[in-house]
């Protein structure tokens, strides 16, 4: 029996900017800089990782997915993608979703916000949320949604949820939302995002284990932890998710490139045995990358 | 007060096996009238930093708490010593206890609880009792207290971790009009349930606990001393 395949559920690759692959700069993302899939393979090679999710980054419009295509292209046994909708496309998203999803190996889109009413005492209707297109959309061409969303609307997630239980939900993370003015760059290039420790994710994103068609991203520590890796102060918060989520329902990554200098991939690779010790086999097994095979329905290796 | 209005023995037995009282009307006539008022004056007032914090990050939506209502209103110093339930909060602590803080909570419409299942502490910690006081009239269905009876005492358990909150075993929902009082051993397993009536949930909890050496700095609360007018109430906040 093969084993199973190990997949990395999260993380970023992009070029130069040339005209073959035009994409935003950016502080950690400057012209000349490229993070390339290549890259990746090798230190995922180096861990033992099979397959990885490719989440688009530098831009929006379906030009600047250039990359992100061509690698899934290159590669479609190894990676899926998912993009990134134009905020002016809101509204009447389903071209921009159909033409990056046709047949090309992105399989949803990554969301930074929910957009309903933002005092939680007033009136609900999701039909007047910003994002309620895509949501419809998403559920008609069954793709996955990735919410990584702003602190003011962490909230929100839960109605859309509600009213759509057939989409894949994807929360990335460790269920952080970030607050308005609390991200930052550290020495290495990477995001940091101020938190604090008793989080409101606890009664909004983590509460959000209660639906089954909600999964869990094991990501993004060493943006949010007080301390080097292993991370040891958000270790509560991964055994919590055991008993909440369920390893069915956990999917570990690395937020490559970010992590490359600091802590590294290969120590990245160990985190989930590093602060949960405790953790069974076949638990581990579903972190790693089972859950990832079947809830985002990664190709069988060739 | 007297040690008179204390629990009865039936009273205490159900404390001790089931880890919970109910103490209907427990807050009444003008004074409920004085904290309803005082309630939603604050929670309008201090609505707009909520949402600030919310919006950084650092609170969250699904529940909103007046900060600092002892420096607010002395109706919130005045429910803290409530006969009705104080003097068993007495008992229970053989007369040695101190305030923890209060939560004067607001639960906005949600599509689940805010919160699973969960004791608040380990059954080591010294005795942790909470009162939850009810606002406004809180339906069965309106985000009503749940505890599993039981729970708090050694060696219950374990308890699932249930999805559903209507799934956990044994529970007892505890609806109730406004000036309800509930009391429970926080070693024992709660939860507030979900709320599909429309209204929001309104209530206050204050949390009581054995006293032991050092808990409280008595600098915490020094700027509440001039109405801070009785012996228990400087008990309470350690300055005694």
């Amino acid at each position: 029996m093969p084993r199973m395949p190990r997949i990395d559920a999260h993380g970023h690759v992009f070029a130069k900017v040339t005209r073959e692959f035009p994409r935003e700069a950016s502080g950690n993302t400057p012209p000349e800089r490229e993070e390339t899939v290549e890259k990746l393979m090798s230190y995922m090679a180096a861990s033992d990782v099979d397959q990885a999710m490719l989440v688009q980054i530098g831009g929006t419009s379906v030009a600047q997915h250039a990359y992100l295509l061509h690698c899934l292209r290159s590669y479609p046994d190894r990676f899926l993608g998912i993009g990134l909708i134009p905020e002016a496309a809101y509204g009447a998203p389903e071209e921009h979703m159909d033409r990056l999803t046709d047949g090309t190996g992105i399989v949803g889109f990554r969301l930074g916000m929910v957009g309903g009413p933002p005092d939680p005492f007033d009136p609900v209707d999701v039909r007047t949320f910003t994002t309620y297109p895509i949501w419809r959309h998403a559920a008609k061409k069954d793709l996955v949604l990735w919410l990584y969303v702003r602190a003011a609307d962490a909230h929100l997630i839960a109605w859309l949820v509600d009213a759509f239980p057939q989409v894949r939900v994807v929360i990335n993370h460790l269920g952080i939302c970030p607050g308005l003015g609390k991200g930052r760059t550290d020495q290495w290039g990477r995001p940091q995002i101020d938190i604090v420790p008793y989080n409101p994710a606890f009664h909004t994103t983590h509460r959000l284990s209660t639906y089954e068609n909600v999964t869990m991203k094991l990501s993004g520590h060493y943006a949010f932890s007080k301390e080097p890796y292993p991370y040891p102060d958000l270790a509560g918060w991964q055994k919590n998710f055991l008993g909440t989520f369920g390893a069915d329902r956990l999917m570990w990554a690395t937020d490559f490139p970010w992590i490359y200098e600091e802590p590294g991939y290969d120590k990245l690779a160990k985190l989930v045995e590093e602060n949960t010790p405790e953790i069974k086999p076949h638990e581990h097994e579903a972190i790693m990358g089972g859950t990832a095979k079947r809830f985002l329905r990664f190709p069988d290796l060739k | 007060m007297t040690m008179e209005s204390g629990p009865t023995p039936a009273e205490r037995k159900q404390w001790e096996e089931d880890g919970y009282l109910v103490f209907e009307g427990a807050i009444r006539g003008e004074m409920l009238a004085r904290l309803q008022k005082a309630f939603d004056h604050w929670a309008a007032a201090c609505k707009e930093d909520w949402l600030v914090g919310v919006a950084r990050g650092e609170l969250a939506a699904t529940y909103y708490d007046i900060p600092n209502v002892l420096e607010k209103d002395e109706v919130f110093l005045d429910i803290l010593d409530r006969p009705r339930y104080f003097e068993y909060v007495r008992a229970f602590t053989e007369d040695d206890m101190i305030f923890i803080g209060e939560q004067v909570r607001t639960a906005p419409l949600w599509p689940m609880g805010y919160t699973g299942w969960h004791p608040d502490v380990r059954p080591d910690h010294p005795l942790h009792i909470k009162v939850q006081v009810y606002v406004n009239d809180v339906e069965r269905g309106g985000g009503e207290f749940a505890y599993v009876p039981g729970s708090h005492r050694p060696g219950a358990g374990p308890y699932p971790r249930v999805k559903n909150l209507e799934a956990m075993p044994g529970y007892r929902r505890f609806p109730g009009r406004a000036g309800t009082a509930v009391m429970f051993n926080t070693y024992g397993w709660h939860v507030a349930m979900e709320n599909h009536t429309g209204i929001p949930r309104k209530s206050i909890i204050l949390t009581y606990e054995k006293r032991t050496p050092g808990k409280i700095d008595p600098e915490r609360y020094a700027h509440l001393s001039p109405s801070l007018n009785t012996p228990d109430r400087r008990r309470l906040f350690g300055m005694t």
